[in-house]
């Protein structure tokens, strides 16, 4: 096991000492961070980032007060199609701040919490390029998808069960609200919802 | 931040921009399963509730249920401002509500005084804010220089003497007076006079011309009166000369001006006394509805519309009674209006309903066809006919002192609905016109002591138990289509509560607010019951009043259903308390009246 984790260490996976050292401590609050970033294509590997928002969850109650909902000042070029999905222009970005700056704050603000998203696969991979290119680690905290949370509830009942797994399909089934859909911070709010309803109710 | 709720609505809409964006940031949402508890007695509350989806209701520990809150409605706010939760907020369904903590809400009080005032207030002074609020652009900013703004102007010759200037002045009650002059017209007003003679070294022989101002500041006929008045404070004077192509026609006066708004209802009344045909009664009649909603978009409390209504309408019956009947009879019978026109609380026309009392039985003959041709008036005047024949020119409705006094104590005997509810028409009545002497003594006929806890008075009160209030038995508005009968639900069971009251008491006063406070007076109603149930009647007035003059329709006035989706959510949650107050009102009556026996 140690072995394994010293690997990981010496091969840049592990937050090295220093400013992000604490990432990797075991978390005993009772908190999570649920956060969505939204890109310019649809693409983990080539896809840049434009904006993340992210809020923390405790118990029943979304912290939306404390939240963070960054955009990042960038020249990507975006696939229209893609613009209209998330409403970022290129006008819009230029009241970004610089995606080093994105990272630390969100670096920050996420701190050693468990994070909570909707295929957040995709998400992780995204900042990890990130992470890794500025200070050489990949995110070690503990990762929650909440859509498979919803799967293994779900068939837990009925093993064979077709489900809709779309975002729109799961809050439909779960009844939570769509709050301006591919906004980051939108999406943010109700995959929260999803993950309180889904573990709190 | 994205918020779901329109935070555009009292009581957030006091707040000013920014500080709404700080509330705005200052948001968390919280979400409950069905059957959560919010908050519990005893609990301290960690802030305001807005909920956002769902329905959260409130219960005290023996599970009475106090309120239920919906869209973008607020709890509990007594809580954060006295340390701890009195009842228990239970959510019915899942439900989300965004959550103010305590110390910002704490601050938001303190940085604005309506905001705070509103939380900290009961119904009625929250109306109040909330009327203000409603108080648009005024319409004075939007009215135009017309005939009625504008007084002819005097004109004297540059010869007149300032003695003789000053006399006119007097004569034609104008405080300034143009003067004509071979090349031009000036003017001269009093303060100049009295300058030029006290101040200066003119006589009273002294020309006018010669110290007439001949820079005359005009406006043109048609402009905006805000217009006028941005000219007379540039200028720093009192009044403007207005012309149309050119020519002066006329003079525009501050005072006058100042006092258009207050007293727009001036201008009716002064046609009402001034008419001299029926025909000019009837054009200043169908007036009233203009002027009722030009008053109540003003922001005019509905308190004050009724008073000023209850006067025009009555000095509106008056004349024409003067104008129909001849001298020889006016003296000799009384006409009463009844119901909400007798208590005064009539605001759009509703029905007729009148009385007449005759001195002498021999008179009837003659009177008769006069008290048609007064009925036919007030048909002109736009009341419709009362549906059921509670008319002066039905049989049933008039009657010689004596034999009014006969059938109030037929009534009163019978212990049936029919005679009861006639009753209480009658006991509203009000003489209007002709001698009021002649009422007096009926009136006393059932102002005795001998109906105090009588069964009588059971049998007087019972009505209004009549019909329910539209509240679910969750104390949730109960609608029928989206609507309520406000006048069944609301106006009625209180009206007809306090007039129960008032006649075993002997109340001589008719209107409901004026009964309240007098039940207050002598201690048949605590002072919490009497403020609460007049907030209640205003509330429904001024709702009822508001869906009306929205309604277009040829008799508003007699729209008695409330469309509840049009109500704003401060609007439905003031109903709703000032519904429960009715519901308490009739469980009041009912003790008191020993009503569950019936």
């Amino acid at each position: 096991m140690w072995k394994h984790a010293l690997w990981k260490k010496l091969s840049g996976q592990m937050p090295p000492q220093g400013r992000w050292q604490h990432l990797a401590d075991p978390y005993d609050g009772d908190e999570v961070v649920v956060l969505d970033c939204e890109t310019s294509v649809f693409d983990k590997r080539k896809g840049e980032l434009l904006s993340v928002a992210a809020v923390r969850v405790k118990g029943r109650e979304i912290m939306l007060s404390g939240a963070i909902d960054i955009t990042v000042k960038s020249n990507a070029v975006t696939d229209p199609n893609a613009v209209r999905v998330h409403y970022l222009r290129r006008e819009d970005r230029e009241q970004g701040v610089a995606v080093s700056e994105a990272i630390e704050n969100l670096l920050d603000f996420i701190g050693n919490r468990p994070i909570c998203g909707f295929y957040i696969e995709y998400d992780r991979a995204v900042l990890n390029r990130y992470i890794k290119q500025l200070y050489n680690f990949k995110l070690p905290n503990r990762f929650i998808e909440v859509s498979e949370i919803y799967v293994r509830r779900k068939r837990r009942l009925v093993p064979e069960l077709h489900l809709d797994l779309t975002f729109e399909g799961l809050a439909k089934d779960l009844k939570v609200p769509v709050i301006e859909r591919h906004t980051a911070m939108g999406d943010v709010i109700s995959t929260a919802l999803m993950y309180i309803k889904l573990t709190r109710f | 931040m994205t918020i779901q709720i329109n935070l555009n609505q009292p009581p957030f809409s006091f707040l000013s921009d920014e500080q709404l964006e700080w509330l705005t940031s200052r948001l968390d949402l919280v979400f409950f399963p069905q059957g959560a508890v919010i908050l519990d007695e005893g609990d301290p509350a960690p802030g305001i509730y807005i909920v956002y989806k769902g329905i959260v209701e409130e219960t005290d520990s023996e599970g009475t249920i106090f309120s239920q809150y919906g869209n973008e409605d607020v709890f509990d706010v007594r809580a954060v401002l006295e340390t701890a939760c009195k009842h228990r907020y239970t959510a019915m369904e899942e439900t989300l509500c965004y959550l103010l903590k305590a110390k910002d809400f704490v601050q938001l009080l303190e940085e604005s005084n309506d905001f705070s005032i509103y939380f900290k207030t009961d119904l009625g002074t929250q109306e109040q804010l909330v009327d203000q609020r409603e108080t648009g652009v005024s319409e004075f900013i939007l009215s135009r220089i017309d005939e009625d703004t504008i007084r002819s102007p005097v004109y004297v010759t540059g010869q007149t003497s300032l003695a003789r200037v000053a006399a006119l002045m007097r004569e034609q009650k104008h405080d300034a007076i143009l003067v004509r002059t071979a090349k031009k017209v000036g003017i001269v007003t009093g303060t100049d006079l009295l300058r030029a003679t006290l101040l200066g070294d003119m006589t009273k022989q002294t020309k006018v011309a010669d110290i007439a101002n001949y820079n005359l500041i005009d406006v043109t006929y048609g402009d905006f009166l805000f217009n006028a008045l941005l000219k007379m404070t540039q200028h720093g004077i009192e009044r403007v000369v207005v012309r149309q192509d050119g020519d002066i026609i006329g003079m525009l006066e501050l005072m006058d001006m100042l006092s258009l708004f207050s007293t727009h209802s001036h201008v009716i009344a002064m046609r009402i006394e001034q008419a001299k045909t029926m025909k000019e009664l009837v054009v200043a009649a169908r007036r009233l509805e203009t002027l009722i909603n030009n008053l109540f978009t003003q922001g005019v409390k509905v308190v004050a519309i009724m008073e000023l209504i209850t006067t025009l309408n009555r000095r509106l019956m008056q004349r024409a009674y003067d104008l129909i009947f001849p001298e020889r009879l006016r003296n000799s019978i009384c006409i009463l209006v009844l119901g909400s026109e007798g208590r005064g609380e009539q605001i759009l026309k509703t029905d007729q309903d009148n009385a007449v009392i005759l001195e002498n039985e021999h008179d009837r003959e003659a009177v008769l066809p006069l008290l048609q041709r007064l009925h036919e008036a007030f048909l002109d005047f736009g009341y419709p006919p009362c549906p059921g024949g509670v008319m002066f020119i039905s049989d049933s409705w008039i009657d010689t002192g004596e034999g009014w006094q006969n059938r109030v104590n037929r009534w009163l005997s019978s212990a049936e609905p029919e005679p009861m509810m006639n009753m209480a028409i009658f006991m509203d009545a009000e003489p209007v016109c002709g001698n009021p002497e002649l009422f007096k003594p009926v009136k006393a006929s059932w102002q005795k002591e001998s109906l105090r806890s009588s069964i009588t008075s059971a049998w007087f009160a019972r009505p209004a138990l009549q019909f329910e209030t539209p509240l679910t038995f969750l104390g949730k508005i109960r609608e029928d289509h989206g609507s309520i009968d406000i006048k069944k639900g609301g106006i009625f069971p209180l009206v007809h509560g306090v007039r129960a009251l008032s006649f075993e008491y002997g109340i001589n006063e008719c209107n409901t607010l004026a009964r309240l406070e007098i039940l207050q007076g002598r201690h048949v109603l605590d002072e919490e019951i009497a403020q609460g149930l007049k907030d209640a009647l205003l509330l429904f007035l001024r709702i009822r009043l508001r869906q009306q003059l929205q309604s277009h329709s040829d008799n508003p006035g007699l729209s008695q259903q409330l469309k509840l989706n049009s109500l704003r959510s401060v609007d439905r949650s003031l109903l709703r308390h000032a519904l429960h107050r009715v519901k308490k009102f009739k469980q009041f009556l009912i003790n008191h009246y020993h009503l569950e026996s019936f």
